[in-house]
């Protein structure tokens, strides 16, 4: 696709016929920093494999047929499904718009909107920006004690009756010593083309722990760009996992930042990608302060006429003094036409550093297929074995239990259903 | 049941077989040995189907059919099993996982049922141990950090559960210490039946004191040069293998 550009315009119009509340001043500063600096373009390194133009695209389309919110009902039945299959306390943004009505609040746990204490939330990063000028309003979550069960976002859309565009922000804000779980989960319904676009801003207490799982199962026709930054307290904690199995055009940056002592993240990831597909995810930690450890490894399974990135990147900056930072990305390639642009990056400005990394890109072991094969089990079952076999460590280290069986089961059929297509 | 003739073939340019013929009955126990390079492990991978080996002429029929038309997993179904010399680790593929979808492959080949999975741990762990087997090695990855000896164990526990009705076992005895070539010998010999023919590739007499076979041939530069019972293999013990290349120039 040619390369697009935002209608500001649209934008403004979009902000302007939006009822005026208390995020209206915070949507005109965004809308003015988006004026400025409008979104990335492929000249910017951290976007050089990923062109935002089909999610531009569909955007001026709806910008320029009013920017209506979807409101079909035909999501009910994903949504009693999805949070049927995990048990947690869920939260949904249906279509850009806050439902919380299925949320236990516990004495540890207050759920509340920005437009009801509207103070600075983060607008002032790439696709922040668009987030915040087109935001309904946005979900906030302070959790104090440790809560029963773990804590669900399930942002979903539909786009069964017209081009839409949608947009989710949640903050997460979690106390001192408290450990929380959280599953946040994207999907959506619908053959019209649809572009949503989420932040999430977390902050983890000194000694708390955050478990987070991300999953992202939306239709493959679909465009997602998703932020997550999470800042980590003194001696805090912080498990990531993060599954991508659908999405047309799919881009997730992960930004952690460590400027307190003790503080520790583990990231884990797989991205499936079959043909037409694009997931993009970049990550970057940044060491402010010694001692502090970060680990990432993503593996990316790929197959047909696709593509994926990655970049994990850790920052030891000046003085942090004690970081020990790894990452690693592993790649099974089942076609000769499926592409993965990845590249880890360390920048270490400090002296006394752990650090280490390594990427591998391959095919089907031959031997190990051969072996099965010699088993009775056909070129097929053999190739879905050996493709399950790579995931499975990445799904069993969904650091929520409640969500591990729901997120095996997802990514066993998504697999099944990408090695029917794996040309033997 | 196996009827090999004039058996050639090659791995790209280079010949390895060159005009092979052997012939093993059901009941019957073939020892094949050889020095290096031979082609014993080619002969080996080219009867499970390794498509690596293209056979350039000759015959391989199996139970009175064309074997070589047949893919790897056909071959397998129809009761064909290779003990490989150095079985490949598979890790996140499970043990157990594997060796039931195989006897279950086969049974479903056979129009039989599925095996119950209570039924079916319960005989692998006896098997297992017959084997001196740690039953907890179901439930790694395939061979996955498993001792050589373990790996080999592994492939004669995928036998015993799978009863083949044609079985090789390509080298089974290297890296097996004296205890461990016992109890895989009775492995290997609880299979024998008259319904079932057992070919054992083998570089040593060693495992042949146990295994005791009805044939033995001997393999050199891809042809069988000799074929004798189980005295050849003491003769070849005694005299070495250049005893039979200077036999063959002569």
């Amino acid at each position: 696709m040619k390369q697009q550009f935002l209608s500001i315009e649209g934008v403004r119009n979009a902000v302007r016929q939006m009822p005026e509340d208390a995020l209206t001043p915070v949507r005109e500063a965004a809308l003015a920093h988006l004026d400025e600096h409008g979104l990335p373009t492929v000249r910017d390194e951290d976007w050089k494999y990923t062109d935002l133009s089909p999610a531009i695209d569909i955007s001026n389309r709806w910008l320029a047929a009013g920017a209506r919110l979807a409101t079909d009902k035909e999501i009910a039945d994903s949504i009693a499904a999805i949070t049927a299959s995990i048990d947690a306390d869920w939260l949904v943004i249906a279509n850009g718009i806050i439902d919380d009505s299925r949320v236990t609040r516990s004495n540890g746990l207050d759920v509340s909107r920005f437009s009801e204490r509207p103070e600075e939330f983060v607008i002032e990063r790439p696709l922040a920006n668009l987030n915040a000028a087109l935001l309904r309003d946005g979900l906030r979550i302070q959790v104090s004690a440790a809560t029963e069960k773990p804590i669900g976002l399930l942002v979903i859309d539909s786009a069964g009756a017209a081009t839409g565009v949608s947009q989710a922000s949640i903050e997460i804000d979690i106390a001192p010593g408290c450990d929380v779980e959280i599953i946040e989960y994207q999907a959506s319904v619908g053959e019209n083309d649809h572009y949503a676009n989420s932040v999430v801003e977390l902050h983890v207490g000194q000694g708390a722990s955050a478990s987070y799982v991300r999953v992202q199962n939306r239709g493959n026709v679909h465009v997602q760009t998703g932020r997550l930054s999470a800042a980590l307290g003194v001696d805090s904690k912080m498990s990531f996992a993060s599954y991508d199995l659908g999405g047309r055009l799919v881009r997730n940056d992960v930004e952690i930042n460590m400027a307190e002592p003790g503080a520790e993240v583990n990231i884990v990831g797989l991205y499936v990608a079959g043909e037409s597909q694009h997931i993009d995810n970049h990550i970057r930690v940044d060491h402010r302060v010694g001692p502090t450890t970060s680990s990432q490894e993503y593996r990316g399974i790929l197959n047909g006429n696709c593509r994926c990135v990655w970049n994990g990147k850790a920052i030891v900056h000046d003085g942090a003094d004690g970081t020990d930072a790894s990452q690693a990305n592993h790649n099974l390639l089942l076609s000769d036409k499926a592409e993965i642009d990845t590249k880890p990056e360390l920048e270490i400005y400090a002296d006394d550093v752990k650090c280490s990394h390594g990427t591998t890109v391959g095919q089907l072991d031959e031997a190990a297929l051969f072996y099965l094969r010699t088993r009775g089990l056909n070129k097929r079952r053999a190739t879905e074995i050996l493709t399950h076999a790579f995931a499975v460590d990445i799904v069993g280290r969904a650091p929520v239990s409640a969500a591990r069986d729901a997120i095996a089961s997802m990514v066993e059929s998504r697999l099944e259903e990408l090695v029917q297509d794996v040309v033997l | 049941m196996l009827e090999i003739k004039n058996l050639k073939t090659r791995i790209g340019d280079t010949e390895i077989l060159r005009g092979l013929t052997l012939s093993a009955e059901a009941g019957e126990v073939h020892a094949i040995m050889g020095p290096n390079g031979s082609g014993k492990s080619t002969l080996a991978l080219v009867i499970a189907g390794h498509d690596d080996y293209i056979v350039t002429d000759g015959t391989v029929t199996y139970k009175g059919q064309n074997l070589l038309d047949l893919e790897p997993e056909e071959r397998a179904r129809e009761g064909v099993f290779l003990g490989f010399q150095y079985p490949v680790e598979i890790p996140g593929v499970n043990n157990a996982y594997l060796l039931k979808a195989a006897v279950n492959a086969r049974r479903r080949h056979n129009g039989l049922d599925e095996v119950d999975a209570f039924e079916f741990l319960k005989l692998a762990r006896e098997k297992m141990t017959a084997l001196g087997m740690d039953p907890k090695l179901l439930n790694r990855g395939v061979n996955e950090g498993f001792s050589g000896g373990e790996k080999k164990r592994n492939e004669v526990l995928q036998m015993t559960m799978l009863e083949p009705s044609l079985a090789i076992l390509d080298e089974t005895d290297s890296g097996l210490d004296i205890d461990a070539l016992k109890t895989v010998a009775t492995g290997i010999n609880t299979l024998r039946s008259p319904e079932r023919t057992i070919v054992l590739i083998t570089h040593y007499q060693r495992l042949l004191d146990y295994v005791e076979p009805d044939f033995v041939h001997v393999l050199s530069e891809g042809k069988i040069v000799r074929s004798g019972d189980k005295t050849l293999a003491l003769e070849l013990e005694d005299k070495g293998y250049d005893w039979v290349r200077e036999a063959v120039t002569a």
